[in-house]
C-alpha cells in the first residue's frame, strides 16, 4: 500500500529571510513510512536546500526531533499521516529549516554539573550499589536528550521552568549513591516548582521515561526531606 | 524502582495522540475559571435580588431569576467544583507519593465530575 503525503515544512533562513514560511511538498511512498522518510525524500527530490538533522534512525539519539502538526516527536519513529505541518521544535533557536541551535541546551546540562561529585576521594574500585538501584538509574539514564519534552512541556512556555529533561538529569544524579551535590536545590533553581504536573512530557518521551515523576520524587523529597 | 531499561518506542502515533495532560491542564484552568467567575456573578445577583437599595436594578432584570434557575449552569457549575478539586486532591495526592497513572486519573475524575454535573439536570428535571 502507498500514501501520498502532503508535508508543510517550515523553512526560515535567518540569514536570509526576514520571516518564516511554509513550503509544501507531495511525497508518495509506502505507508508506513515515517517522518524523517518524507523529509529525506523532500530533500533528496524537490529541496535540495532543505536543513534538517538525523542521525541513528532507530530513535536512539534524539537527533531528529521536531513537531509534527504542533506536538514534538522523533521523525525517525512517527508514522507519517496524509497532510502534516513540520517544524522545529520550540523554544529554541532555528539555525535553519528544521535545526534548532542546541548551544543552549548543552550550556545548561554543563552549568548542571551532570556527573557524580564525591565527597571523599574514588577508592579505585567500583564501589557496591544496589542492583535495584543500579536499574533505576540506568532507566534514567535512558534520556535521549532530544528535547521532545521540553518542546511540550506548557510550563516552559509560560513560567520560568528549564524544563522536564534537565530534571530527569538531575533525579538521576540525585538518586546516586556517590553523588554529594544538592540537586534538589538545583532542581528548584531550575523551576522544578513551576511544573503544573500534567504528564505530557510522560505521555510524549520516546524513551518511556517519565520527568514528571522525577518532578515528583524531588517535590517529595522537599516535603518530607531524605532521598526521594 | 523497578522499571527495566527503556528502549525506544518504535513507530509511533504521538501527533495523532490525544494529549490527556493538556486536557487535564486546560479542563483544571477553565473549571477554576467558572468557579470564580460563578462566586463574583452569584455575590452580585444575590445582591441585586435581596439588597432593598439594589431594588431598582432588580426590577430592572427580569430575566435574572429565571437565568438563576436554568439547569445547565448548575450542571456546569457541579462539574466544575468537582472537577477542579478532585483534579487539585489528585496532584496534592501524586505530590506526596501517590502512584496514580495519568490518562486513568483524568477519566475517572472527568467521569465522577460528569455525574455531578449530571445528577443536578436530573434533580431539575425532577428525577
Amino acid at each position: 500500500m502507498s500514501i501520498t503525503v502532503t508535508a508543510e515544512i517550515r523553512r526560515f533562513d535567518p540569514s536570509r529571510d526576514s520571516e518564516p514560511r511554509y513550503d509544501r511538498f507531495q511525497v508518495t511512498g509506502a505507508e508506513n513510512m515515517r517522518v524523517l522518510d518524507v523529509i529525506r525524500s523532500i530533500y533528496e527530490e524537490q529541496a535540495g536546500d532543505l536543513a534538517f538533522q538525523f542521525a541513528c534512525r532507530i530513535g536512539r539519539c534524539g537527533t531528529c526531533a521536531v513537531r509534527v502538526n504542533g506536538t514534538p516527536v522523533l521523525a525517525c519513529q512517527e508514522r507519517c499521516k496524509s497532510h502534516m505541518r513540520i517544524e522545529p521544535l520550540t523554544p529554541f533557536p532555528v539555525l535553519r529549516d528544521l535545526v534548532i541551535d542546541r548551544s543552549e541546551i548543552e550550556e545548561r546540562y554543563a552549568g548542571l554539573a551532570l556527573a557524580p561529585s564525591r565527597e571523599t576521594a574514588h577508592p579505585g574500585r567500583p564501589e557496591p550499589i544496589d542492583p535495584k538501584l543500579a536499574e533505576h538509574i540506568c532507566h534514567l539514564d535512558s534520556c535521549l536528550a532530544c528535547m521532545v519534552c521540553v518542546s511540550a512541556c506548557p510550563a516552559v512556555e509560560e513560567r520560568p521552568f528549564d524544563g522536564p529533561a534537565f530534571m530527569l538529569k538531575l533525579r538521576q544524579m540525585a538518586e546516586h549513591p556517590a553523588d554529594r551535590t544538592d540537586r534538589l536545590q538545583q532542581a528548584v533553581g531550575a523551576g522544578m516548582l513551576e511544573c503544573f504536573g500534567c504528564d505530557v512530557c510522560t505521555q510524549l518521551c520516546p524513551a518511556d521515561l517519565s520527568p514528571a515523576q522525577a518532578i515528583r520524587e524531588f517535590r517529595k523529597e522537599l516535603l518530607f526531606g531524605g532521598r526521594g | 524502582m523497578n522499571q527495566a531499561i527503556a528502549l525506544p518506542r518504535n513507530t509511533t502515533r504521538q501527533a495523532e495522540a490525544l494529549l490527556h495532560g493538556e486536557i487535564a491542564r486546560i479542563l483544571h484552568r477553565i473549571t477554576g475559571a467558572v468557579v470564580v467567575i460563578f462566586v463574583l456573578v452569584h455575590v452580585l445577583a444575590q445582591a441585586v435580588l435581596h439588597a432593598p437599595a439594589l431594588a431598582s436594578l432588580k426590577a430592572g432584570a427580569p430575566w435574572l431569576p429565571v437565568l438563576q434557575s436554568q439547569h445547565w449552569i448548575h450542571a456546569v457549575l457541579y462539574f466544575s467544583i468537582a472537577f477542579h478539586t478532585l483534579y487539585g486532591l489528585k496532584l496534592l495526592a501524586v505530590d506526596l507519593g501517590a502512584r496514580l497513572d495519568y490518562r486513568r486519573s483524568l477519566w475517572v475524575i472527568i467521569g465522577l465530575s460528569a455525574v455531578i454535573g449530571i445528577r443536578e439536570v436530573l434533580r431539575y428535571a425532577g428525577i
